[in-house]
């Protein structure tokens, strides 16, 4: 199975570097894309350094958007599995073997930092918080997901042709509502314990007044989704489980 | 009949275009929240007309149709402001698209040399 590892990456350029160096150490960066999305910094030119297939978009249109371009370059290059590896330095390269090999029972997986006790420390508010945005992604998606929004994770064959035509491009769209539009399509949806590292980039929402913000707009997208029909872009094209098509 | 009726028909044919043209994909998320709220406002208004007359003694306008017109003006304006911020990004975003595209082919005619 040829996979593709895909970094969206914004003004990553202080941790990019050792990024790309430690997934070398597991994949070759010839199969590694980073997705610039319209970073102000040496994000780009620092990727192209290492030896990675950098493509730039001129503006940035956020996390999805990226993710978007990365799902039609991997069809276009004939890759069979995309996944997904923030800039960040939160996602640890040795799982991505453990994601590929759980394609076989999945078509789409998403490496989960709650589902081992213990793999992540957090406050109080914010493991309630992800519990309940966990409870309503599974009943969705019909499987335990304890880490909806996730961003480490693996796009099998089907999943691929889906999400290059089409994937969410809306903030927090891009990981939620994928899992909906996957399972949606008779994609099958798993998750896997990994470890993660703290994030060295970035404020996570702390305060209970952008935390409850933070929930109310993912149920929001998780209600939205629901009633949402099949994207344009994907209607025209076959459906894995036959369902029928919206009049 | 009544022309509360008339009111609440138009209040829920608004919600529903709005749950329409969500469901297509074609609003987005974004601006949904804002369009959801002045359908499901204009709803709540139309069925119960003692809220707006009670609102309006608070404020002491003595017609209640006025605050109405004028709560109804502030949101049309809001509306158009966000728009026009809109519009503002749009053009914006474009133009820095538009440049870098042009220096990229610039550097590659270049180097084609």
């Amino acid at each position: 199975m040829k996979v593709l590892v895909a970094v969206p990456a914004l003004n990553e350029g202080a941790v990019l570097a050792q990024v790309l160096e430690s997934l070398a150490t597991v994949h070759p960066l010839a199969d590694v894309v980073v997705v610039d999305d319209g970073s102000s910094d040496a994000t780009a030119v620092i990727a192209r350094a290492a030896g990675a297939t950098v493509i730039s978009h001129a503006i940035n249109l956020g996390v999805g958007a990226a993710m978007g371009t990365a799902f039609k370059y991997a069809a276009r290059s004939g890759y069979d599995a995309v996944v997904q590896f923030d800039g960040d330095g939160q996602h640890r390269p040795e799982h991505i073997a453990e994601l590929v090999a759980a394609l076989d029972e999945a078509d789409v997986v998403i490496g989960s930092r709650y589902a081992k006790s213990g793999g992540y420390k957090s406050s109080a508010a914010r493991r309630g918080v992800q519990r309940l945005i966990a409870r309503v992604a599974s009943a969705y998606a019909r499987t335990r997901l304890t880490d909806a929004t996730s961003g480490f994770r693996i796009a099998g064959p089907r999943a691929l042709a889906v999400f290059a035509q089409y994937y969410p491009v809306e903030w927090l769209g891009d990981t939620v509502e994928s899992i909906v539009l996957a399972t949606r399509q008779g994609l099958r949806v798993r998750e896997l314990p990994v470890g993660m590292n703290e994030r060295v980039g970035g404020v996570p929402s702390q305060s209970v007044f952008r935390a409850t913000l933070y929930t109310g707009r993912i149920l929001f997208i998780l209600g939205l989704a629901s009633i949402r029909s099949v994207p344009p872009q994907v209607r025209g094209s076959r459906r894995p489980d036959g369902a029928k098509e919206a009049a | 009949m009544t022309p509360q009726i008339l009111a609440i028909v138009m209040a829920v044919v608004l919600l529903l275009a709005v749950i329409v043209l969500l469901r297509s994909y074609v609003l987005p998320e974004k601006y949904a929240v804002i369009w959801i709220l002045a359908a499901i406002a204009a709803i709540v208004l139309s069925a119960w007309p003692g809220l707006l007359a009670a609102v309006s003694a608070f404020f002491g306008i003595s017609s209640p149709i006025n605050l109405l017109f004028v709560g109804g003006f502030f949101v049309v304006l809001l509306l158009l402001m966000q728009v026009t911020l809109e519009l503002a990004r749009t053009r914006d975003e474009l133009r820095r698209a538009v440049q870098k595209i042009a220096l990229e082919q610039q550097e590659q005619s270049r180097s084609d040399d």
